[in-house]
């Protein structure tokens, strides 16, 4: 504050303590300053008034609008690009932003931590987070997790099929945040058959009275809703939609330290690293699971087993806030990839130089025409100053601009973009002040970066020089404008070779034979409801005529199928993972999986129940010749024998190769080994028309099952779905070359104008002393299409490279030694260049010389 | 003179500016307008008034020496200029002119009241 305003304020305080209490003249004192604050009285700004600043600005955005309005076609051209690319920029900043909020709603995010078996398996054993919590300090708390699953919940009459379920220890609310509109959080999921209901669920159930409190019947038992929470926010990686409690059982309470079967989070008190708890796993895992784990292996001592060059076990924390992005496949429900979010911010970035790329171009190009301009505002005393920042003022106006527009058409993209990217976002997501913050920042940079070039070149030109029309040679500038074009022909052939690979493959893989038939495949869910009726309901649809076969699994090809270890039976021991499925007998004929060997298990044969038929990779591993008849065991006296070899199948996804593979028998009533049921699905071969025979099946399943709705998916379509996510990176890439196209097109264009604008001279020339229109045209062309050929050196061996890592990723892929490949993006790329270039060079070569020539 | 552009609160403090004569800054103002009309205003208000005068050119104002009651820190005294004293004269001719028009019995007998 200035020196005479403070010593005023003093000087009243120093009268006042004379016939006032001190606080008094305290309080006035203050009142006093804070009346005094205007920007005047506040030392260093006693001069604002006095600066000519704001009226300076007023005449930079006057005759930036003129400038602009004069050169309507290139600021049409400028801020449309622009514009498109900010508006691709938004939406992927929108999603960035988005996957990267994920889980940090949560209190102490930092501190949670979900275990994992060894380095990133997802299961963990019953007893592991209570142990741990009694045996380390470090850990403050710990939930155990199920889920997600889907459950049909009877409601008076009515019947609901709801998905995201997950069961739940009571300390739920302890480690994640839930805000509960009803019930007491500390009660809710301590007794079984309690159940936890978010509010649209509740509402569902109960539309009209309060949920709480109320009784559900589930597989015909009654649960109690002892809960209601508000939905969980969209940005978690473990939305639920219900939560219940674990019932008192033995598995759940004590269960054993090898059968994993939960997700287990825990909360570190403050300060504890996750390294030191890490440490303290491996004596931990040595104490509790060792000794259980050598009954399984046959070693007398997890010491021995160790020795023997078995893997140790051991727990690993990962931290909550990373599953969603970092660990997918240990994320209950969400499907992020860090992965994703490089490669859209790739795009992005891509995109948007591209636009900043016509932006600078197009200023710079102009550039020699206002030269003249920059010469009189030198001459009449413009500062070097002044003269930058007129420039940048109209470029932050060009980009002001374009972000109007760019949200107006990210807007009306929003719903490709969410299918693209798999997410829900909405309008008002994508106008929230944070997102518009970011864009708005963006913007200011672009128009910064973009404009700051023509900025400094230009305003450092001589005004005598500037004033005679005698630019610097536009050498240089001619130079970096034609790099700059060849770097957006480059992107561009880089993101057309990508689209071209990526389908490539996926049409690759559509075509790959599969080694079963997967069309007409109608696989049923949950027939283990059907308990007892399962055999009469497959005795009922296998009667219908255009039913061929039907077979009874435990789990199904594409859906994932677990695997189990084996061991063989010889001398050295080997064992190794087998990929299990439990099935009937007709499995073959259902699936189309050829036999090689041997026979198929029979259901009738009792001998059958320890018979298991393998697939040629299983017999590979095992390396014998004659296969038939040899043993292996599971151990504890657990021992089958093979009795056929089928010929390899893909059961999952083409990324990855097949596995050793063992089919087990499962009775006709879908028993697996003694009680145990494991029925889960019936898959039927169709023969006959489609439509009708699904609706016949239903009708079967209606007479057996009163309380579950019938659920199917066809195998097909189940395979489809495993590439749905490569099929959404195919359309990413035809969307973002297709947009990287359009915008540079539109540089090229206006460039190709302004080019031959300049040139119009030269060309008449030439016209007059005789070139042909022919000649003429190929001659602006041909400057044109070296640019295409720079850029293709430039994105041929980037695009090698990229698509060779994500090809990876895939176990039958194409071969990416295919010049086909190469030559087409560039040739594309090419053609539209000419096609842009050539039609305004056609134009100029076919006009009339003396009209340029006529003026000077 | 043709329009005054003097408002109601910027003549009283011109006027105790030219009172004070020579012995005019914040606080003198601010005392010298309490004792004599017995209004309270607060400090800032007389300080806008005085920025506002003297950017009006009606008052000038120089920094005067440092003196131990504040601190050390200095005052800025304020004196009216020709156009400032010329103005209050205006004011009050034309005010005196307009009195003496009202008609009645008391007319010139009343006070001058400054308002």
């Amino acid at each position: 504050m200035l020196e005479i305003i403070e010593g005023d304020a003093y000087e009243l305080f120093y009268k006042r303590i004379k016939t006032e209490s001190v606080r008094s003249a305290k309080r006035k004192f203050w009142w006093d300053i804070l009346r005094f604050f205007r920007l005047k009285y506040i030392k260093g700004l006693e001069d604002i008034n006095s600066l000519n600043n704001i009226a300076m600005f007023k005449n930079y955005f006057k005759i930036s609008v003129r400038s602009l309005l004069r050169q309507k076609f290139f600021s049409i051209i400028n801020i449309t690009g622009l514009s498109l690319g900010l508006a691709a920029c938004l939406l992927i900043v929108l999603y960035i932003s988005n996957e990267l909020s994920y889980d940090n709603y949560h209190k102490d995010v930092n501190q949670i931590y979900r275990v994992a078996n060894g380095q990133a398996g997802n299961w963990t054993p019953a007893r592991l987070g209570i142990q741990s919590k009694m045996d380390f300090p470090e850990i403050e708390e710990f939930v155990r997790l199920s889920g997600p699953y889907d459950q049909t919940f009877k409601v008076g009459n009515q019947l609901f099929k709801e998905s995201r379920g997950f069961s739940a220890d009571s300390s739920f609310h302890r480690l994640f945040t839930v805000q509960f509109l009803e019930g007491n959080p500390d009660q809710a999921l301590n007794a079984p058959n309690s159940i936890v209901l978010t509010n649209t669920l509740a509402k569902k159930f109960f539309p009209n009275e309060s949920a709480y409190g109320q009784v559900v019947q589930v597989n015909g038992n009654s649960i109690k809703i002892t809960g209601v929470v508000a939905d969980p926010p969209k940005n978690t990686h473990f939305r639920f939609s219900f939560i219940e409690s674990y019932p008192n059982e033995d598995w759940a309470t004590i269960g054993n330290w090898t059968g994993n079967n939960f997700f287990t989070y825990v909360k570190l008190v403050k300060g504890a690293s996750k390294e030191a708890v890490e440490e303290k796993y491996l004596d931990f895992a040595a104490k509790y699971v060792g000794p259980e784990m050598v009954k399984y292996s046959g070693h007398s001592s997890y010491e021995e087993y160790l020795k023997d060059g078995g893997t140790a076990r051991a727990f690993t924390l990962k931290p909550m806030k990373d599953l969603h992005l970092y660990y997918p496949h240990m994320a209950l429900g969400s499907s992020g990839n860090i992965n994703n979010v490089y490669v859209f911010s790739a795009v992005a970035f891509f995109i948007l130089i591209i636009a900043c790329v016509n932006f600078m171009n197009l200023s710079t190009a102009r550039s020699s025409a206002r030269s003249k301009e920059v010469g009189m505002r030198k001459v009449l005393g413009s500062l070097r100053k002044q003269l930058i920042y007129q420039f940048l003022v109209e470029s932050m106006l060009i980009s002001l601009s374009a972000l109007i527009l760019a949200v107006l058409f990210a807007s009306l993209s929003l719903n490709f973009f969410n299918q693209l990217a798999n997410r829900e976002f909405t309008i008002s997501d994508l106008l929230a002040l944070d997102t518009m913050i970011k864009l708005l920042v963006l913007v200011l940079v672009v128009g910064l970066l973009a404009g700051s070039y023509p900025a400094f070149y230009l305003s450092g030109f001589q005004p005598i020089k500037a004033l005679k029309g005698e630019v610097k040679s536009a050498g240089g500038n001619a130079f970096l404008r034609k790099g700059l074009v060849a770097f957006q022909f480059a992107i561009s052939i880089f993101l057309v070779l990508c689209t071209l690979v990526v389908f490539n493959q996926l049409q690759f893989i559509g075509k790959q034979e599969l080694g079963l038939n997967p069309a007409q495949v109608l696989v049923i869910k949950n027939t283990d409801k059907l308990g007892e009726k399962l055999g009469a309901f497959k005795n009922q649809i296998s009667q219908n005529p255009n039913v061929s076969s039907v077979v009874v699994t435990n789990q199904y090809l594409s859906g994932g199928i677990s695997n189990y270890g084996y061991r063989t039976m010889e001398e050295n021991v080997r064992a190794n993972d087998f990929i299990n499925l439990f099935s009937s007998d007709e499995f073959l004929e259902t699936v189309g999986v050829q036999l090689l060997e041997g026979r198929f298990f029979s259901n009738e044969l009792a001998s059958d129940s320890a018979s298991i038929v393998i697939n040629e990779k299983a017999k590979a591993w095992l390396g014998y010749d004659e296969v038939i008849g040899k043993r292996l065991s599971r151990g504890d006296g657990e021992d089958y024998t093979i009795v056929g070899v089928v010929k390899d199948f893909n059961f999952s996804s083409l990324k990855s190769e097949i596995e050793p593979f063992i089919f087990r028998r499962m009775g006709k009533d879908g028993r697996i080994q003694g009680s145990w049921k494991a029925a889960n699905y019936v898959l039927v071969r169709v023969i006959g028309d489609y439509q009708s025979t699904v609706k016949q099946i239903e009708g079967a399943w209606k007479n057996q099952v009163a309380d579950e709705p019938f659920d199917f998916v066809f195998l097909e379509d189940s395979f489809h779905q495993l590439y749905e996510e490569d099929r959404r990176f195919g359309t990413l890439f035809t969307a973002s070359s297709g947009l990287a196209i359009a915008i540079a097109c539109l540089g090229l264009f206006a460039l190709a104008a302004f080019t031959l604008e300049r040139r119009l001279k030269e060309i008449a020339v030439r016209k007059v002393l005789g070139a042909s229109v022919q000649s003429l045209t190929m001659l602006v062309l041909s400057d044109f299409t070296k640019l295409v050929f720079i850029g293709a050196i430039l994105a041929i061996p980037v695009g090698y490279w990229v698509m060779n890592g994500w090809l990876a990723s895939f176990a039958y892929q194409i071969n990416l030694n295919n010049p086909l490949l190469f030559l087409a993006p560039v040739l594309l790329v090419a053609i539209i260049a000419w096609l842009t270039v050539g039609f305004q060079s056609m134009k100029t070569a076919l006009g009339n010389p003396i009209k340029a020539l006529r003026s000077e | 003179m043709q329009r005054v552009n003097l408002g109601e609160f910027e003549e009283l403090v011109l006027l105790m500016v030219a009172i004070l004569n020579g012995n005019a800054y914040g606080i003198s103002v601010m005392e010298e307008i309490e004792n004599q009309t017995e209004r309270k205003i607060n400090i800032s208000a007389v300080h806008s008034a005085l920025d506002r005068l003297e950017s009006k050119g009606f008052l000038k104002s120089e920094v005067g020496g440092a003196t131990t009651e504040r601190g050390g820190r200095r005052k800025r005294f304020f004196r009216v200029t020709v156009a400032g004293s010329n103005t209050l004269n205006f004011i009050r001719e034309q005010r005196n002119k307009l009195h003496e028009q009202i008609p009645g019995f008391d007319l010139g007998l009343n006070p001058y009241v400054s308002i």
